[in-house]
């Protein structure tokens, strides 16, 4: 249950990042479609940062003295990480909610208490979820891991920025 | 962060640019006439920015200039449309278009002040929400900008038009004249020669959106620019812009001592009859033959519309 709900939750920040990477940067008035392949270009790149941790984990398990000692751990540092990025996710998920109201004046003050504020403080989210689950579990094993999770989850925007920088997507 | 703020001076990008108001030729702006207005502010952020746009002989680029506008504009509509404010200004201007028509207008042409690239235009347009007796026209000084406009409204095909021009002074004057984030560019007395140029006889009303002043929006203003813009130019004029923006008090006194033909109001002083600061206000004037009318077709917004003046 918990590694679906992680992934569920990465999948979904991976396509707001998406969706964060490209906007600003089409001024045309209708871009949906725009959007949508932001938005799926956000969860592809997510999946492979999944790819990655699950490559680092099957490792960790493979190379670990007591591999059913450290899947407890991951575990526990796992449901911690959860507890620290679900609230977030359902405020903002209510936020979404009360956007599909057609008011101007709601929708905007959606932007000015929620999503503004809330992806301002993504960063010390992200960092406070990793940090919080994995101080529970003490180890060089899960502080690598941590430190690859948290990486991978600050540096996608940047690194799809890259992608665009260097032409290779649009 | 907050203490980066820029406290007071103009914007950045009214200090890298310069037209001739009459010819709208483009003048020559010196890198270090601008880097040294911005020392004098003691505003080192901005003098930063400034010091990365690439000049010649002394000259900032124009082109470098344009590009550095055109993306700015681009990233300033993406926060546009996050507040609905293509939505915000068909709500305010489908009432005042029904007044219009209901006491025998037809044909209404709106220009847009300074419409950059004109989004506001372009949302209008695309929507096709304001009648086809409406003709909406976009008007900048700024030729880059017009051109990125016209490219933009070509490729999707929208019944809109722009012109490289002075709005007030196009052959067919406006019926309306609106604008966004304009008025605060103009301080005192040129505020108020703005707006005496709305005094002519098929001027019938006019809608200039701004920032709402509040304690809390240079604050409000840092955290979204921070979060939704890359240009650093754009983060410090943005943060500049709300710091600089007329409290509705001052807007409305301006525009009874500018343009006395017409009744004013703010629209966007209360939010459900709250006080709640807002993103956005407007200060509308319109001919008083038009009043009731408009008040009528108002409907449930007029309880964002302040004392009508």
């Amino acid at each position: 249950m918990i590694p679906l709900l992680l992934w569920i939750l990465a999948t979904t920040d991976a396509a707001f990042i998406g969706y964060r990477e490209a906007a600003g940067r089409s001024a045309l008035i209708n871009k949906q479609a725009y959007y949508r392949r932001a938005m799926l270009r956000g969860i592809l790149l997510g999946q492979v940062a999944v790819g990655i941790v699950g490559m680092a984990l099957t490792v960790s398990l493979l190379l670990s003295p007591e591999p059913v000692v450290l899947v407890d751990k991951l575990q526990k540092a796992g449901s911690r990480m959860v507890l620290v990025y679900l609230p977030y996710a359902l405020v903002i998920l209510l936020a979404f909610v009360l956007r599909a109201v057609p008011s101007v004046d709601l929708r905007s003050i959606t932007s000015v208490v929620i999503f503004g504020p809330f992806t301002f403080i993504r960063p010390m989210v992200v960092v406070a979820g990793v940090a919080w689950g994995f101080w529970v579990v003490p180890s060089l094993t899960t502080l690598l891991l941590g430190v690859l999770i948290l990486t991978l989850m600050l540096a996608m925007e940047w690194l799809i920025g890259r992608l665009r920088t260097a032409k290779l997507i649009s | 962060m907050f203490w980066t703020m820029p406290k007071s001076g103009q914007e950045i990008s009214d200090a890298i640019i310069s037209f001739d108001p009459i010819t709208l030729e483009r003048k020559p702006v010196l890198k270090s006439d601008v880097i040294a207005e911005f020392v004098s502010l003691n505003n080192q952020r901005a003098v930063r920015i400034i010091e990365k746009i690439p000049e010649r002989e002394g000259v900032l680029e124009a082109d470098a200039v344009d590009q550095l506008l055109i993306t700015t504009h681009c990233e300033m509509q993406r926060i546009s449309e996050e507040f609905q404010h293509g939505q915000r200004v068909a709500e305010l201007l489908q009432p005042l278009l029904r007044a219009l028509r209901s006491g025998g207008e037809t044909s209404i042409r709106i220009v847009d002040i300074g419409c950059g690239t004109g989004f506001i235009v372009r949302w209008l347009s695309a929507q096709a929400m304001l009648g086809d007796d409406v003709e909406i026209i976009g008007a900048d000084y700024n030729a880059a900008l017009i051109k990125e406009a016209k490219r933009l409204a070509e490729l999707e095909h929208l019944a809109c038009s722009f012109v490289e021009a002075n709005a007030f002074r196009l052959d067919h004057p406006a019926a309306i004249y609106i604008s966004t984030g304009i008025l605060h560019h103009f301080r005192g007395q040129e505020l108020i020669e703005l707006l005496k140029q709305h005094n002519r006889q098929e001027t019938l009303a006019f809608v200039h959106f701004d920032f709402h002043p509040s304690p809390l929006a240079p604050i409000g203003s840092w955290l979204f620019h921070a979060v939704r813009m890359r240009q650093p130019l754009a983060k410090h004029d943005g943060v500049l812009s709300a710091i600089r923006a007329h409290k509705s008090r001052d807007l409305l006194e301006a525009a009874k001592v500018a343009a006395p033909e017409f009744i004013s109001t703010i629209y966007g002083t209360q939010l459900w009859g709250l006080p709640i600061p807002r993103v956005f206000h407007a200060l509308v004037g319109l001919r008083s033959a038009y009043r009731e009318r408009f008040l009528q077709y108002m409907g449930s917004r007029i309880a964002s519309l302040g004392k009508i003046e």
